[in-house]
């Protein structure tokens, strides 16, 4: 008995702990740049104060326009990346492709690529083709990327279904891409969830392409949100700053929070 | 007719081919060509110029690089330290207690945080007069007035603890899952014969959750090798390189510097480091895929 309740007072004790940079991060997002002295930063704000806040985000930061980008990316890509993917886990898996491991293989080590190994040849890459800093070429980007740990999901996934369901379909007569999409894919719903789930967090999440990669038209937020730091004098103000961090992290937040099962079970997958 | 086992592979390749030539002429190329660029001098305008292990000379012998290599360093460790530690930590404690989900929120709630925002926060947290020393003048605790993140190691050290603010929750999760796979009998019995706390802890729990334990290092190590995010956009490396990462260094070398051959140089460093650990947890996230794995982890 006593030992459960000193789980729960240690556990309650850390929680706080842990939570009082997200209070920090409300508390000063709710305060005007009038009320925010730099001396006071525990005292709560007030909600008019962070609506004035929320509206200054999007009409004085450069930050609005990179909403719309960053949602783009984490929409596309996954998608992409998952459709592509499935392909591949189908092809090796219920198709029986020769040598199909190798293959796998080959597209499975792909994830264990820093990314920095990569980044140069696409950045003199997407300047000679007129890619760089374009919509089109960062969604390109971020399907490639994640690519090969979707293939993985899937292929896992594949294992699982009983070979006679394609036998079945064959024997009806359906073709080898109707049995993919109308069949095999409708199957899958969870595992393509799943990596698209955490795709899209970590698309959305991203700071190292996009900052190498982009400039002004197709930045998404995160180097927005950084840049927002550095800008001294005439830039915005620290809460500014800090409801934009705020921000940016309600998408993926909230994402979690209604998919926290399904995040559970893309851990046990081993990624993130 | 073709055999049947042999029967759809036109089907199959039309299906394969799109991502494996995606990914041969995406990664593949871009990694070969990084490798051919660190023999290189390079400014990213001009042609490259081979100069041999040029570019390795320089690196082992940059000041800035070393001091990056041991903050690497220092990262991995502290991440294996704390977010591993305090993770598994969370996880022991909260298994099987009643509400125990609600209290893993405040831990989980971090993780689905950029490591810009994460970054954003920290900054305001530990600038000099931030809202910590601020919290510590109010208790009259020594060290107000400490420079967080401007004093080398200590800067990477509070960094460190930013990062695990984040990990621990996904780190507590893994954990978790490995708790539930084991099964209770053995537990059972230890309890019957007199074993509790600690001595149930280090003798039985432990072991039996090796697998997890594999998986949960591997991943640091190899997280913690790549770390970027929250040191660029906490301190830009600064003051003066001396809190730079290898993927820090990587970025400033080549986008900022201009140096191409010298960042693929560290480039292909990080990439030899980061492949060795992997190896650590590759072949378990491969076993994943084998009969016996999935069905274990589609219970989870």
């Amino acid at each position: 008995m006593t030992s459960r309740i000193v789980r729960y007072a240690v556990l309650g004790v850390l929680g706080v702990l842990w939570l009082l940079p997200i209070y920090l991060l409300l508390a000063n997002a709710s305060k005007s740049n009038a009320d925010f002295s730099g001396s006071q930063l525990w005292t709560t704000g007030n909600v008019v104060a962070l609506w004035n806040n929320i509206v200054d985000v999007f009409t004085t930061t450069g930050i609005s326009n990179g909403f719309g980008v960053s949602a783009v990316y984490a929409v596309i890509a996954p998608i992409i990346a998952v459709v592509l993917g499935a392909c591949v886990g189908f092809a090796v898996i219920v198709l029986k492709l020769k040598h199909g491991f190798t293959w796998f293989f080959l597209v499975f080590c792909g994830t264990v690529f820093p990314i920095q190994m990569m980044v140069i040849p696409w950045f003199s890459f997407s300047a000679d083709t007129g890619l760089y800093d374009t919509i089109v070429g960062m969604i390109i980007i971020y399907s490639i990327v994640a690519l090969p740990f979707s293939a993985f999901v899937m292929r896992n996934f594949f294992i699982g279904i009983s070979e006679t369901v394609f036998e079945a379909a064959v024997v009806d007569g359906a073709s080898v891409w109707r049995i993919f999409s109308r069949i095999y894919l409708p199957m899958s719903t969870s595992a393509l969830v799943v990596v698209f789930i955490l795709q899209a967090t970590w698309v959305w999440n991203d700071f190292l392409l996009s900052l190498i990669l982009t400039q002004s038209t197709a930045r998404p937020v995160m180097p927005l949100l950084n840049a927002l730091q550095s800008t001294e004098g005439g830039g915005p103000g620290y809460t500014v700053t800090l409801t934009a961090a705020l921000l940016v992290s309600i998408p993926t937040a909230a994402l979690f929070l209604f998919t926290q099962r399904f995040f559970q079970k893309g851990l046990a997958l081993g990624q993130y | 007719m073709h055999s049947k086992s042999n029967g759809y592979q036109r089907s199959a390749w039309a299906f394969m081919g799109p991502g494996v030539a995606l990914v041969l002429l995406a990664m593949y190329i871009p990694v070969v060509y990084t490798m051919y660029l660190s023999l290189t001098d390079y400014n990213g305008l001009d042609t490259p110029q081979f100069v041999g292990l040029q570019n390795y000379v320089t690196m082992f012998s940059d000041p800035s690089f070393l001091m990056s290599l041991l903050n690497t360093a220092i990262w991995v460790v502290g991440t294996l330290i704390v977010p591993v530690g305090v993770g598994l930590l969370v996880a022991y404690l909260s298994f099987g207690l009643k509400w125990a989900s609600l209290f893993r929120i405040p831990f989980l709630i971090p993780y689905a945080l950029s490591g810009v925002a994460i970054g954003v926060v920290f900054n305001f947290i530990l600038q000099n007069g931030g809202a910590l020393s601020q919290a510590m003048a109010f208790f009259h605790l020594p060290g107000a007035d400490t420079h967080w993140l401007e004093v080398a190691p200590l800067n990477t050290i509070v960094m460190i603890l930013a990062s695990s603010w984040q990990g621990i929750g996904v780190n507590a999760l893994l954990f978790i899952v490995g708790l539930q796979s084991i099964p209770k009998e053995p537990l059972e019995a230890a309890r019957i014969d007199g074993a509790n706390g600690l001595r149930l802890f280090t003798t039985m729990i432990w072991p039996l959750l090796r697998p997890s334990t594999t998986i949960v290092v591997g991943l640091s190590i190899v997280n913690s090798l790549k770390t970027f995010d929250i040191v660029e956009t906490m301190t830009q490396g600064g003051p003066n390189r001396i809190s730079e990462t290898l993927g820090v260094t990587m970025y400033s070398d080549t986008f900022q510097n201009s140096q191409y051959g010298l960042g693929a140089a560290v480039a292909i460093f990080l990439t030899i480091v980061t492949v060795a650990a992997s190896v650590l947890y590759l072949r378990r996230q491969l076993a994943i895929g084998d009969s016996s794995g999935s069905g274990k982890v589609a219970e989870a």
